[in-house]
């Protein structure tokens, strides 16, 4: 990872949620909950929408200040506005 | 072989089949009927072969096709035989509504058949198929030919489509003209589907199928080189053996100045000994003992050096604190005290064998000041750089000794941490880094575990995320799509605690998911969770999210 700076989309995407990792970050914040067993596709679903949702707003303000490629204040803002919605 | 086999007096569709096809191409690796074919050809061929032009178009275009192809096989086998043989052969696979066998089998069956057929006389017929065929047409028995016209006739057709598949296969272009006869019969009608197929399945890949490229994590740099240390010191030690004749070919720029004024001749001669092993580095210490500086320099050289090898093995440890006893006696520096001092240390550790050895060199590192520190990074020699640490910056300002031993110390084990660089006070040395170094390998495993699989976990959404803009993005807008993931999965625990403690429970439900997907406004009374669920996830999830009625009045999963 050191040679360019931009990331390619010519790779694949895997399609399976890391169940085992959901689980770990849940239980190593809220040790004394438990999780069900399907909740943690529940929360995959739940991370997917938030990307998809940060990574258009993302877009959005990379094209408004009409640069190619996405840089990471661009993520900051759209992170702000896509947090305070994902609230609950 | 040739004409002489048939009677060309029957106008049979065959003959004059063959008659077309020896015409256009007289090649074929079938050697079967093509005898028959030319015996029969040559003496109908006005009259008929117009007929059988008008009749057997497709048949005749397919046929020689079907010969073009094989005719390239049948050269390679039989010159004269085959030529003649190919326009029947073809013609008979042409008229033949199934293959008896696919496309490719009896065409290598044919193959090495026609060439020792030739050789054995032929036998007759025999029922088998397109080997019998081929013995009549090795040898052109003429009372044969009836015989086998009957029993060409019966399995002409298939041997013939088969023929002509196997053409095909060879010359895949053959199928438009094919189709264009497909009017002649239904045997061509089925050969124009049998052409259809093959070169279809071959020719389209599945995606679906296609291996993917195996997915890179991000690489974390202070993790790998965390690793590199860690591995370095296991590395080192077996390396120092081969180092040892090396003194100074490593570059030394971080180190302090005195490694310049440190002598080259002694160092270099102590590298030179310490190749020996510490036997004789022992007595030699004695013998330099008596107070020359260089001597003890060189004789300090060897024994940290043998230390330094012998680092691993308990035998020279053992010699290695040998060889330094006899150095207290002789040397009278202030280093010396130190020494003292580091090796009555080291001798209270002996016991633990090499680690003994190790925990010796490791004060003397000190002695020699960060460096050595830095690069030991080990964590047992702690309690013996604590005190002895004072007397190092005692011992330190007088000694390019030491520091040239301290240099062949670094030089022979941790080449790779010389990057590193080392801070210049031993004071200002914190300890963590040589106890982070040596013994627990766990403890820098530790942390570095915890990191690797959350951090994996986030580059999996990051590379998701990347996916979703299908847009280039910067390595530092990744890392900022990780930092706010890791706050939304703060954000998201805390809620679903919220929303299982107010329903009075423990345990997450999926109702409680629910729950906050409404409150993101994500579902709505337009859009439910199924639907989401059916969007995003692939089918095996959607199995075990969605309640299905299932054969048996079952419902899975069940509610």
């Amino acid at each position: 990872m050191a040679l360019s700076t931009t990331v390619s989309q010519s790779k694949r995407i895997k399609r399976k949620a890391p169940r085992g990792f959901l689980k770990r970050i849940f239980k190593r914040q809220k040790p004394h909950l438990r999780l069900e067993s399907s909740c943690d596709l529940l929360v995959h679903l739940n991370c997917l929408l938030f990307i998809r949702r940060l990574a258009e707003e993302s877009r959005a303000n990379a094209c408004k200040n009409k640069c190619g490629i996405i840089k990471d204040q661009h993520v900051l803002a759209a992170a702000k506005v896509i947090l305070k919605k994902s609230r609950g | 072989m040739e004409g002489s086999y048939i009677p060309d007096s029957e106008p049979t569709t065959r003959t004059l089949l063959r008659r077309l096809l020896d015409t256009e191409d007289p090649h074929t690796p079938r050697g079967r009927q093509s005898t028959r074919a030319s015996a029969r050809r040559t003496p109908l061929e006005t009259p008929f072969s117009m007929r059988l032009r008008s009749q057997t178009k497709t048949t005749t275009r397919r046929h020689s096709h079907g010969a073009r192809s094989i005719g390239r096989l049948a050269h390679i086998q039989t010159s004269g035989r085959l030529k003649e043989q190919t326009p029947r052969t073809l013609l008979e696979n042409i008229l033949l509504t199934a293959p008896e066998s696919s496309m490719v089998v009896p065409e290598s069956a044919l193959k090495p058949v026609p060439a020792p057929q030739v050789v054995q006389s032929p036998s007759g017929e025999s029922s088998r198929g397109s080997l019998e065929l081929q013995l009549p047409e090795l040898k052109p028995p003429t009372t044969l030919a009836p015989g086998l016209l009957l029993a060409l006739g019966k399995r002409k057709q298939r041997l013939r489509l088969s023929e002509f598949q196997q053409g095909v296969d060879q010359e895949l272009p053959l199928s438009p003209e094919p189709h264009g006869n497909a009017g002649a019969s239904s045997l061509t009608s089925s050969l124009n589907l049998a052409l259809a197929t093959p070169p279809v399945p071959q020719s389209v890949q599945r995606p679906g199928l296609a291996r993917r490229p195996p997915t890179r994590r991000a690489v974390d740099v202070g993790a790998f080189l965390q690793d590199l240390q860690d591995t370095s010191v296991a590395l080192a030690l077996p390396d120092t053996v081969l180092e040892d004749t090396q003194p100074f070919s490593q570059p030394l720029i971080g180190r302090s100045p005195n490694v310049r004024h440190s002598l080259p001749c002694p160092s270099s001669s102590a590298e030179r000994t310490v190749g020996r092993r510490t036997q004789s580095s022992g007595p030699r210490l004695q013998n330099n003992s008596p107070g020359r500086p260089d001597q003890l320099l060189v004789g300090k050289a060897e024994e940290v050096d043998a230390l330094a090898v012998g680092f691993p093995n308990t035998s020279n440890s053992s010699s290695g604190e040998d060889g330094l006893q006899p150095l207290q006696d002789g040397v009278g520096e202030e280093a010396e005290d130190v020494m003292e001092e580091s090796l009555s240390m080291s001798d209270e550790e002996e016991a633990a064998g090499a680690q003994g050895s190790a925990r010796a060199e490791e004060p003397k590192t000190h002695k020699e000041g960060t460096e050595a520190e830095g690069s030991w990074g080990a964590t047992e020699a702690k309690e013996l750089e604590g005190p002895s640490r004072d007397k190092d910056t005692a011992g330190r300002t007088g000694s390019p000794e030491l520091t040239s031993i301290t240099l062949e110390f670094q030089q022979a084990r941790q080449l790779e941490f010389l990057e590193p660089a080392q801070p210049t006070s031993t004071a200002v040395l914190p300890p963590e880094p040589l106890s982070a170094r040596r013994p627990p390998r766990a403890r820098t495993a530790g942390p570095r575990l915890r990191q690797d699989p959350y951090k994996t976990g986030l580059s999996h959404y990051a590379k998701l995320f990347s996916f979703y803009t299908k847009m280039p993005m910067e390595k530092a807008a990744l890392e900022m799509v990780e930092k706010c993931l890791d706050k939304y999965f703060q954000h998201l625990c805390d809620d679903l605690e919220v929303f299982a403690a107010h329903a009075g429970r423990k345990t997450v439900r999926p109702e409680d998911l629910e729950l906050l997907l409404r409150r993101q406004g994500l579902v709505t009374d337009q859009v439910s969770l199924h639907v989401l669920v059916e969007r995003h996830l692939p089918l095996q999830y959607r199995q075990l999210l969605i309640p299905c009625a299932f054969s048996g009045n079952t419902v899975f999963p069940a509610q």
